[in-house]
């Protein structure tokens, strides 16, 4: 459906261009930073119905409320109330967390290591270690910052100042900053205790709960690259330590001799001479010590959940109190109740992939596991379980949006299928408004641009589907390899594209680029290979160390980005994994490979995204990632001329790898990019940066969208769900010459008379609720500096220049924006009882459709432009019933007006009167006289209003009705009924009967009593003006 | 007189060395003077402010916010032609919401009743903290609203703990934030100050915006007059035992007019 108010959208356009145009020279010495951005709002919308993945828990023994979670890449969750509500608490440290570890001496001491050691392909970096001394409210950073993730943390229960971490290090390249650390002053200092190679880090730590001094650690020769994952090597080793970790023993007593992959350890607290460990090897098995590690027997290689996926997977949770009782987190998490010897499934329904598992020491039937789903919490040992779903921390790869309205969002999550769900809803969005379109890893998924039944989707390795909404049925439209053709190499995350102009267009790359005009039933091959096809870089089978792992997580020399021209269908860029840009001009005849344009990118950088330019065939926006071959420096690039060159554009205040980057659609100077630690902008074409928060942590960036009727960006994050940045107007226009004025109006879109909704429920404490956008008119304005002293507000008003209504707006520097909800004040009701029980009698009626200028107001200086209302697009109303709401509903708002004055005088003239026959006595005439009179004021003011105490009172009197008609009407923007006009017309008549009676109560007897009062030289009792009475 | 003072101050201020680093004594020192100077300040008994409060979109409710030495408080608010009254007597805090029948005051429960009493103060933490008990402490600078401010850390007799923001500029408070038990339940909130305004040659903000930490969602509070040392009696702040008769108006049938058929 489309906007009715494209001619004023148009306007806007229009007068932006405009206003680009006029643009006259700037000095350059403009300042641009964060902070002036901050009056952005990000909106998350979530999902947290699937979460995303946990990679550490911890919790405090005995005390079922406090629960610490740390995330892949969505920061640490506090609960306080026991996994019913959740609270970020470290959005200002940093995403990736690798260990949580709650000081044994004081809950409220709390050690975080971030960088998460569940080293999957798409996993992010962290940058040392935390500490809050206060539960979580304050953060000092405590070193290790070189050592990228942390996968455990042991703290000495005698000295909890002495603390001893594992840090598993870089995951692609080679460093020294890995191995166990140990602190013995808090943090202040840190000494490299055990150190193997650089290639090899501490993949786990346990400290004896009974002899701290007695510590037990795995060492794990491991490497990941873009094609290839190794897990094991002459590195790899357990060792102990007696000496509380200044020197190391490695522990062989039965352990295999051969190259070792990741062991994970357990020491039974209940015994701790009873040591457990996975060990990961040619036999791949689970082990058991029972002298403290000197001698070990083989007990278990045949389990799924002691072979899968030994990277992935090497959490061991000894019972606390049943000594041959022990976990084993896996595909699924396993148990053993015979000390290792056998291991079951446990019971209940959680996602699959379990990375984490506390047990509370105190009452080991409470668990809490972490896995790729999020957080499961059991009160029964595992055969029950309960799903968090408000912690939203989803890893999203992707965003993409359609043209409906409310428009709806897609995407793919990591581990988490597919989804899709509303922008907005009235109330906010819940889990329930999201939903499933497919299974695996999600990665991109589109609507289909004609038909929004019908969306492309996708998990991993290129299996993509188009899958119809509206039943579910899914169809396989994969291109399969044709004959004489090699095998299909499909990234992980393979791209998508839909044809930005061409109905019925996409395109899906392998190492050939295909082309399907049928919604993929059909499909054309329109490139060679565009890859280096190194074969080096192509043996996947070969992939995962000591246990072979093809996923399709390692798959490599494939096409990575796709990006047709909006301005030229012949003109298709390709970004591979293996570093190649290559552009085709004439829908893939012939193509070249420019990636040697490439200013300074280190050779086989992955292109990690390409856009291409909405205003000019030519143009092409590009980032490149090399991370995962230890180069972890942003890369932006611009070419003009169909890549013939590039210029690299500023990435000094660029902060961390790369992965998207997007021209806005309407000024082209406009641009955002993503990266693994946030949202950046730059509003003069790349030259200088500076990074959004609006409310978005450093989690990785990995997509960005604009819904282009409405103005939105819409932001994937790999960590922390979606966001949306309602309505670029502002920013679009808040050029260089812009941020050199004191002050200035900014343009917004129009804005939509949203139609009232609700829904009666009362869901608890635990359902997740993503932010709607604001349903009131948004005014955005720039000042160049922070306004303190005097006044600043925003006034609007109607369009014969009187004031609807004073806003007080946000002073900050930077961008701002202050709300209009649209509507007049709110009646004048008379005082009584109780509310009348309806919302909408309490707000004034909404303004009309049509134009309202708008003023800002800065001390003496005013500024003035206007804003845009517009109907709800989904309105069904014509303009006549639109006419005769107003109408009615304002008779009704001026009827409320009326009784209210009448009711106050009344009300004013008994109190004038009871006061001054107070001041005269009890056995005064006159007093007396006053009395009574004002009895039956009060009594007439009784057949007006509802007067009787209590709480559900019935009684209805004129305020009652006339209130609850006028919050009927009002609640409603189309035609009244005919009953409605009937009531309201009995009430007018009511109402005048009202007005007559006080204009008898207060007429002669007034006059009476004030002609009493003159003689005793006492004051008269006084009548308010209408004009007194409603300036009140 | 205190424009040009301040006007002064602040060319004074801003010729000091950038790099001169302040002490909490120095600020504190420069927010009294930007603010109209500290006896100033303690010579004043009462502060009526009127003006509005925005609860909701499109709700707006008139407010006026009365504050008598040493501690004690009444906010009235009229929302849909009624009053609700807010208010600290120097001991207890109560309340009286006749939106919903009610009709007598309640208490404020113990734990919050502690707060306000904190927070009834009628001069505020930073003025003669030793003396009530309360710490201070310069917990360095941040950006509030994309300008430098003063962090400074308050912590109550109570062991609570709050943080003003004084503009490194102006020397005005720019936000303070901390945290409210609300029904046994932690919940931080900020509050932002701004479109200061001369009074009597004090210095008051006549905008606020509450709301809970990070949130978007503030409560607004435009302050349209202000009047300094308005004489105000002590059972103006002290919770009534009953305010039943004050809501309903003694009838007698005889004396009601007949309704017009």
């Amino acid at each position: 459906m489309r906007l009715p108010n494209t001619p004023g959208l148009r306007a806007c356009v229009a007068a932006l261009s405009c206003l680009l145009l006029a643009v006259p020279a700037i000095a350059d010495d403009w300042k641009f930073d964060s902070d002036m951005l901050e009056g952005l709002r990000a909106r998350a919308i979530g999902t947290a119905v699937t979460s995303g993945r946990v990679s550490c828990i911890d919790g405090v023994a005995g005390d079922r409320l406090t629960l610490w979670v740390g995330t892949a890449d969505g920061g640490v969750w506090l609960s306080k109330d026991g996994a019913t509500t959740w609270k970020p608490v470290f959005d200002k440290q940093a995403m990736c967390i690798g260990a949580i570890r709650v000081s044994p001496a004081d809950p409220k001491t709390v050690w975080v290591g971030t960088g998460e050691t569940w080293v999957r392909n798409s996993v992010s970096v962290g940058g040392g270690i935390w500490r809050t001394t206060d539960g979580g409210d304050n953060w000092q950073m405590m070193g290790l910052e070189k050592t990228e993730r942390i996968a455990d943390i042991v703290v000495d229960p005698r000295h909890p100042d002495t603390v001893l971490v594992a840090a598993t290090g870089a995951l692609w390249n080679a460093s020294p900053d890995r191995g166990v650390y140990r602190t013995r002053d808090g943090g202040k200092t840190w000494e490299k205790v055990l150190f193997v190679n650089d290639d090899t880090g501490a993949a786990d730590i346990q400290m004896d709960p009974q002899d701290p001094n007695t510590l037990y650690a795995s060492m794990w020769t491991f490497r990941r690259k873009p094609w290839d994952f190794n897990s094991g090597g002459p590195g790899s080793g357990l060792y102990k330590s007696t000496d509380g970790g200044t020197t190391w023993r490695r522990l062989s007593g039965g352990l295999p001799d051969g190259p070792l992959g990741r062991i994970g350890i357990a020491i039974s607290p209940s015994r701790p001479n009873r040591v457990y460990a996975s060990v990961e090897a040619k036999n791949t098995a689970f082990w058991r010590s029972d002298d403290c590690g000197e001698h070990w027997a083989r007990l278990n290689d045949t389990s799924n959940s002691v072979t899968w996926r030994p990277f992935y997977f090497a959490r061991v949770i000894a019972d606390p109190k049943n000594i041959d009782r022990v976990y084993k987190c896996g595909l699924n998490l396993a148990v053993s109740d015979d000390a290792g010897k056998t291991f079951s499934g446990g019971g209940g329904s959680y996602h699959s992939d379990v990375h984490a598992l506390w047990i509370d020491p105190r009452n080991p039937e409470w668990m809490i596991l972490g896995c790729d789903g999020g957080v499961y919490v059991t009160q029964d040992r595992g055969a029950t379980w309960r799903s968090i779903q408000n912690l939203p921390v989803a890893q999203f790869y992707h965003v993409s949006t359609d043209q409906a309205w409310p428009y709806n969002v897609y995407g793919g999550l990591q581990d988490n299928g597919s989804w899709m769900g509303p922008s907005r809803r009235s109330g906010g969005i819940p889990n329930r408004a999201w939903h499933n379109l497919n299974g695996g890893d999600g990665m991109w998924a589109f609507p289909d641009p004609k038909d929004a039944d019908l969306v492309y989707t996708e998990y991993q390795g290129g299996e993509l589907s188009r899958v119809r909404v509206s039943t579910g049925e899914s169809k396989s439209i994969q291109p399969p390899r044709r004959d004489g053709e090699p095998r299909l190499r499909y990234n992980w995350n393979t791209p998508i594209h839909v044809s930005p102009a061409h109905d019925g267009t996409i395109y899906v790359g392998a190492q050939f680029l295909y082309r399907s005009h049928d919604r993929g039933d059909s499909w054309e091959k329109i490139s060679p290979d565009l890859t280096t096809n190194d074969p080096l870089k192509e043996k996947q089978e070969e992939s995962g160390g000591l246990s072979v792992d093809n996923s399709s997580a390692e798959n490599n020399c494939t096409i990575y980005a796709i990006g047709e021209s909006p301005k030229d269908r012949a003109v298709v860029w390709v970004g591979t994994d293996d570093g190649n840009l290559q552009v085709t001009r004439d829908g893939g005849k012939s193509w070249t490979n420019v990636t040697k344009h490439l200013p300074g990118l280190p050779p086989a950088t992955w292109i990690s995204y390409v856009d291409p330019s909405t205003f000019d065939a030519g143009t092409c926006y590009v980032t490149a990632d090399g991370h995962m071959l230890g180069d972890m420096a942003p890369h932006v690039f611009v070419t003009k001329d169909f890549g013939a060159t590039f210029t690299a554009l500023g990435v000094a205040d660029l902060k961390g790898y790369a992965h998207v980057v997007l021209q806005d659609v309407q000024n082209p100077l406009l641009l955002f990019v993503g990266t693994e630690h946030g949202l950046f902008c730059s509003l003069d074409g790349g030259g200088r940066w500076a990074q959004i928060h609006a409310g978005i942590p450093d989690v990785g960036v990995r997509d960005l969208c604009i819904q282009a009727r409405e103005g939105d960006l819409a932001i994937a994050t790999h960590g922390r769900g979606l966001f949306i940045i309602d309505d670029l107007s502002g920013l679009r226009a808040l050029t260089p010459a812009v941020l050199e004025r004191d002050a200035a109006l900014l343009p917004s879109r129009p804005s939509a008379l949203v139609i009232p909704s609700g829904e009666q429920r009362f869901d608890g404490d635990t359902d997740y609720l993503g932010e709607s956008v604001s349903e009131s008119a948004a005014i955005a304005y720039y000042l160049k500096k922070r306004h303190l002293i005097g006044d600043l507000r925003v006034e609007v008003l109607d369009p014969q220049g009187r004031v609807l209504q004073k806003l007080d707006a946000p002073k900050r520097r930077g961008l701002n924006r202050v709300e209009w909800a649209m509507r007049l004040k709110g009646p004048k009701i008379p005082p009584a009882a109780n509310l009348v029980p309806n919302y909408f009698a309490f707000v004034g009626p909404r303004a009309a459709a049509g134009e309202y200028p708008v003023r800002l107001i800065r001390n003496r200086d005013t500024l003035t432009s206007t804003i845009r209302v517009v109907p709800d697009p989904r309105s069904t109303h014509s303009a006549e019933d639109r006419d005769a709401q107003v109408k009615l509903v304002n008779r009704l708002y001026g009827m409320l007006g009326d009784l209210s004055y009448t009711v106050g005088t009344l009300k004013g003239a008994g109190e004038q009167a009871r006061a001054t026959a107070g001041k005269l006595g009890a056995g005064d005439a006159l007093g007396k006289r006053l009395t009574m009179w004002a009895v039956r004021l009060d009594a007439l003011r009784g057949t007006l209003v509802a007067l009787k105490e209590g709480r559900l009172t019935g009684e209805v009197r004129l305020r009652e009705e006339l209130g609850d008609l006028y919050g009927k009407v009002n609640g409603y923007d189309g035609r009244p009924t005919g009953s409605q006009e009937d009531a309201a017309a009995r009430l007018g008549r009511d109402l005048d009967r009202a007005q007559a009676a006080a204009k008898v109560a207060l007429g002669g007897e007034r006059g009476t009593l004030n002609a009493a009062l003159s003689g005793r030289k006492l004051a008269a009792i006084g009548l308010p003006t209408r004009a007194e009475f409603d300036a009140k | 007189m205190i424009r040009k003072s301040l006007a002064l101050f602040l060319l004074a201020a801003l010729m000091a060395p950038v790099a001169h680093a302040q002490s909490l004594d120095d600020v504190l020192a420069k927010h009294f003077q930007a603010r109209g100077g500290l006896d100033k300040l303690k010579k004043l008994e009462s502060v009526r402010l009127m003006g509005h409060m925005e609860v909701g979109p499109g709700l707006e409710a008139p407010v006026t916010m009365d504050r008598k030495r040493p501690a004690k408080q009444r906010m009235e608010f009229v929302f849909s032609g009624m009053t609700g009254v807010q208010a600290f007597d120097g001991t207890r805090g109560w309340g009286l919401m006749p939106f919903m029948g009610q009709t007598t005051a309640e208490a404020q429960p113990a734990e919050e009743n502690q707060q306000t009493s904190e927070d009834a103060d009628f001069d505020g933490p930073l003025v003669d903290p030793a003396t009530k008990g309360i710490t201070l402490a310069l917990a360095g600078k941040e950006a509030v609203d994309g300008a430098d401010a003063y962090k400074i850390s308050v912590t109550h007799k109570s062991g609570r703990v709050e943080y003003f923001f004084i503009d490194a500029e102006t020397y005005l408070i720019v936000k303070r934030s901390g945290k409210q038990m609300a029904r046994g339940t932690e919940m931080e909130t900020e509050t932002a100050f701004g479109n200061y305004k001369e009074v009597n040659g004090l210095m008051f903000p006549c905008s606020m915006a509450v709301g809970a930490k990070g949130s978007d969602h503030s409560r607004t509070i435009v302050i349209d007059s202000i009047a300094v040392d308005v004489p105000m009696d002590d059972a103006h702040f002290a919770m009534p035992a009953d305010t039943s008769k004050h809501a309903t108006p003694p009838t007698k049938p005889e004396a009601a007019p007949k309704k017009k058929k």
